[in-house]
């Protein structure tokens, strides 16, 4: 299978939510071809991780199939942490991992971790105590090291070897926030330079919008542009869909939502020829119960009388015209309808 | 000369439900199909979803998957007054939204992005049948009879007619529709009896007596039921099917699905039709529902007898027999009297419709006329005798007021001066006196109704008769006069018997739309005309030309197939050619002018190919 091949079941893959699955042909991409970027950004947008592969050799694809993690993650099921210059960390949002929606609670549960520390505690280590839960989301940052594979750990590290800890990260560390003049504390000014960020979103959009991390829509909108970029329009809807459930406003989404209806109406249209000609059934109506249909498409079979144009079925239908077309195709690819 | 070289004039019968239009042809009255064949056409015009405007048949099939813009039973609607009863009634079951015209006393209908006055809407549909005329006749077609209820007041008899001339036609009368039934019963016949007419259409009933002698038609008495008709037939049935179907799937309820239910409604009525001439039938409709929870679709198949469906009707058709009893009643004339029933509407066909006629009247109705048809007839053979004065028989239509005729009098009661079922043109007087001492002016409302109450009526006009000599109260005697020409306009006019001091108004009926509103509304429609018909004899020019240029190829397939035998090449250039003159052919079919237009090219092609083949020769010969 070709790189593009597996790249695309991988955002395949990720569309039906299997995560894991898109990880593996992803990293499966980049076992083929090292400097794939596309798979290499999705990656770097399923949390992170491959940034620190970058220093290190092509991790192989896990036996199992599926994502193998790095020994010194935690808890019950593993899951990779960032690397302290990957952009999921610069993110002003807790980043969660697609699919696995306790991702997030996973991520801060992880403790902070000196440089090479992983190599100490083996690929069970169960290091993480409650008190430093919170100690990430306070820091912000992780361990560099999180992911690394056994081979590449220092097998005795030195205190010189290992990374400062967010807790040595004092105050004094931090740069100073100048504060405009004038009256008061210029709150915006001090969110702006510090990176601290309101923890209740101000956006004003729905809770659910606030409570989706932007990220994984940022991974559905890559996906539907991959999607698009591949010629698989419906893929790319589906995902489109996908965002403006969560952000209906999202204007890329929206010009994707126009782009991919309209480039598949075109295509289904096609199929049917000129839209004027009048679709006739070409089975006995008792050949049509062994069909596999939905109730969508018995309505618009039951339009059909030899009399109504494909142009009269879109009017009929009630329908969306890419639905109607999408079934209108289908039932004429089938052989259930001539014109 | 035959009637298609004069200029033609169409009879067209307005229904709740559906609208028949019919001509005189070589001296023989006979209905117009469609465009797609059916003699009856829905009265029902939509806005898809996907911005189409449609009329008729293809506007009723979508109409509960986009209720809101389908606008159905505008007769129920046409002429009335903001706020009526009628139109309250109205309001609660149409499920378009209504609102009141701009002046605030008549109704207008919200579909697609506009506001429709409802004149327009049934403008819509004439238009359409106007349309279908036309194709039929092989010309244009600019004169029309139309047809109303016999109890219809001036107001909405102005509207039906506002509604022809939107539709680019020259109203020669608006006649009732019983009236033009008994017409199209007599055509050619030296009928001299009282007959009813018993119109149980789509969506209401009505009753009718006429006098018919030497070819006077007189409407003797009228009453109904104008919440009656086959679309309650159809209900019954569509709830029958519904409680037995969600019986069979754990209460899967049809009616929550507009899809199922706009099947169910158009397999109910089809069942119902059928069941008038076959005992049994089978109502089948494949893959109806979802199976919920992404189970298989579900199908529906029940059978439903002729018995069943007369247990699930019984009592409409017997309202049907309460409201006919009231109305011989109400005319003073006794079943046994009646020489003739003559049936009207889809609804008489059920076979429990004739036999409860039958057993009401003692006699069985007539067949010498088609139910759904009969109304058109009648328009049709009055448009031709109005039309074509010379070359008719001479045929006198008596109308009569469909409701009494009156003013306002003290205490707020109405005193009726013309009596309903009074033949038109008529005339009556009426002696009123002041009721007060000194009184020197009276204030004179024109109004029709049935009520003793003035308010329950309608408003027609009202003016002011002043200069009254002063006197004590009752002294001073006032003759009130009303005068109904045969168009139906009434003139009202009051005089002081003594100073001879006179007033008067001539009311005319209006649908609600002002003139200017009316000419406004024509205007866009004839651009609109004009276009379609550009867009129309566009087509015809392409197609004739694809036709001859079709023509031409097949004339030199032979030659090009025996030209191509002996070479190696262009061996399927007839194949590609017969595909797409076969496409093009579709395309005519179809009236699709686009996709005719790119064809032309490519026969065109096609032809010089064959040409250059014909004349050259194969060069090549092949091994």
């Amino acid at each position: 299978m070709t790189p593009a091949e597996l790249i695309e079941r991988g955002i395949r893959a990720y569309t039906r939510g299997e995560v894991g699955e898109a990880e593996r042909l992803w990293r499966d991409v980049l076992a083929m071809d090292p400097d794939n970027t596309r798979a290499r950004s999705f990656l770097e947008l399923l949390g992170g991780w491959l940034v620190a592969a970058k220093a290190m050799p092509v991790p192989l694809p896990a036996p199992s199939g599926s994502f193998q993690p790095a020994p010194v993650a935690v808890g019950p099921t593993s899951v990779p942490l960032p690397s302290p210059d990957s952009s999921w960390l610069s993110s002003p949002t807790t980043i969660s991992l697609g699919a696995h929606p306790d991702a997030a609670l996973r991520d801060i549960s992880a403790p902070p971790q000196p440089a090479g520390a992983s190599s100490h505690e083996g690929p069970s280590g169960d290091v993480a105590t409650p008190s430093s839960a919170g100690t990430r989301a306070k820091g912000g940052q992780g361990s560099q090291a999180s992911s690394m594979s056994a081979e590449d750990r220092p097998s005795a590290p030195g205190l010189g070897d290992y990374a400062p800890s967010p807790w040595d990260l004092g105050p004094a560390r931090t740069p100073a926030i100048v504060l405009s003049e004038g009256p008061g504390l210029d709150l915006v000014s001090v969110a702006e330079q510090s990176g601290v960020r309101t923890l209740v979103p101000d956006t004003g959009g729905s809770p659910e919008a606030a409570a989706k991390p932007c990220s994984e829509i940022e991974i559905w909108m890559q996906g539907a542009r991959e999607l698009f970029a591949l010629g698989d329009f419906s893929g790319s809807l589906a995902m489109i869909e996908k965002i403006l459930k969560v952000e209906p406003m999202h204007g890329e989404a929206r010009e994707y939502l126009q782009q991919n209806e309209a480039t598949l109406i075109a295509m289904y249209e096609s199929k049917l020829g000129s839209i004027g000609l009048i679709p006739r059934l070409a089975l006995k109506p008792e050949e049509i119960l062994w069909l596999n249909l939905d109730h969508r498409a018995g309505f618009l079979l039951a339009q059909i009388d030899g009399v109504v144009s494909y142009e009269d079925l879109f009017a009929l239908s009630g329908l969306p015209r890419l639905d109607t077309a999408r079934i209108l195709a289908s039932l004429l690819e089938e052989g259930v309808v001539t014109s | 000369m035959s009637d298609l070289d004069q200029d033609p004039a169409i009879g067209i019968d307005l229904g709740t439900t559906n609208t028949v239009v019919a001509a005189v042809v070589d001296g023989v009255p006979r209905v117009i199909a469609n465009r797609q064949g059916q003699l009856l056409t829905p009265s029902v015009v939509a806005v898809a979803k996907n911005g189409k405007r449609l009329v008729g048949q293809m506007a009723k099939r979508q109409a509960i998957t986009n209720a809101e813009n389908t606008i159905f039973a505008a007769k129920r609607l046409i002429g009335r007054r903001w706020g009526s009863r009628e139109v309250e009634d109205a309001r609660r079951v149409l499920p378009y939204e209504l609102m009141a015209g701009p002046e605030g006393n008549d109704v207008r209908v919200k579909m697609g992005a506009k506001t429709w006055a409802v004149s327009e809407i049934s403008a819509l549909v004439i238009a359409e049948l106007k349309a279908d005329a036309e194709a039929f006749l092989g010309r244009e077609v600019s004169r029309a009879v139309l047809t109303v209820p016999a109890y219809f007041n001036d107001g909405q008899r102005q509207a039906t007619r506002d509604a022809g001339r939107i539709a680019g036609l020259d109203v020669l009368r608006i006649i009732n529709e019983p009236t033009s039934a008994a017409l199209a019963y007599g055509f050619g016949k030296d009928v001299e009896k009282q007959v009813v007419v018993f119109d149980l259409g789509g969506g209401t009933f009505d009753i009718s007596i006429l006098d018919i002698g030497k070819s006077v038609y007189d409407v003797v008495g009228v009453g109904g039921d104008t919440y009656l008709g086959g679309e309650d037939f159809d209900r019954r049935v569509m709830d029958w099917v519904t409680f037995s179907f969600a019986k069979e799937h754990a209460g899967i309820d049809l009616r929550q699905d507009k899809m199922a239910l706009q099947r169910l409604r158009d397999a109910a009525e089809k069942a119902k039709c059928d069941l008038s001439g076959v005992p049994a039938v089978s109502i089948h409709l494949p893959f109806l529902i979802g199976g919920g929870d992404g189970r298989p679709a579900l199908h529906l198949e029940k059978q439903l007898t002729r018995e069943k469906l007369e247990e699930l009707t019984g009592d409409l058709v017997e309202r049907c027999i309460q409201v006919t009893t009231r109305t011989l009643r109400d005319a003073g004339v006794r079943p046994s009297q009646i020489g003739e029933v003559i049936l009207v509407g889809g609804m008489t066909r059920m076979p429990r419709v004739q036999q409860a006629v039958r057993d009401f009247f003692g006699r069985d109705p007539s067949r010498a006329v088609h139910p759904e048809e009969v109304v058109a007839l009648g328009a049709a053979i009055q448009a031709h005798a109005l039309a074509h004065p010379k070359a008719s028989m001479e045929v006198l239509l008596l109308d009569v007021t469909p409701q009494n005729l009156g003013i306002l009098v003290v205490g707020g009661y109405f005193q009726t001066i013309i009596p309903r079922n009074t033949s038109v043109p008529t005339s009556a007087t009426h002696i009123f006196t002041t009721s007060q001492d000194d009184q020197t002016s009276v204030r004179i409302a024109v109004m029709q109704g049935e009520s003793e109450k003035a308010v329950e009526n309608e408003l027609l006009g009202e003016f002011v008769l002043d200069g009254i000599r002063p006197a004590r109260r009752g002294e001073v005697e006032i003759e009130v006069n009303f005068d109904i020409s045969a168009d139906g306009i009434v003139s009202v006019s009051a005089k002081d018997m003594v100073t001879g001091q006179r007033q008067s108004i001539t009311v005319t009926a209006t649908s609600g739309l002002t003139e200017d509103e009316l000419r406004r509304i024509m205007e866009e429609n004839l651009d609109e005309l004009l276009e379609r018909k550009q867009a129309g004899s566009d087509f015809e020019k392409h197609r004739g030309s694809v036709l001859k240029v079709i023509e031409d190829i097949e004339a030199l397939v032979p030659s090009v197939t025996s030209a191509l035998a002996r070479s190696r090449f262009g061996k399927d250039a007839v194949a590609k050619a017969e595909a797409t003159v076969q496409r093009a052919r579709l395309a005519i079919d179809a009236r699709d002018g686009a996709q005719l237009l790119a064809l032309e090219e490519q026969l065109e092609r096609a032809l010089q190919l064959f040409r250059g083949l014909v004349a050259g020769g194969p060069k090549e010969k092949g091994p």
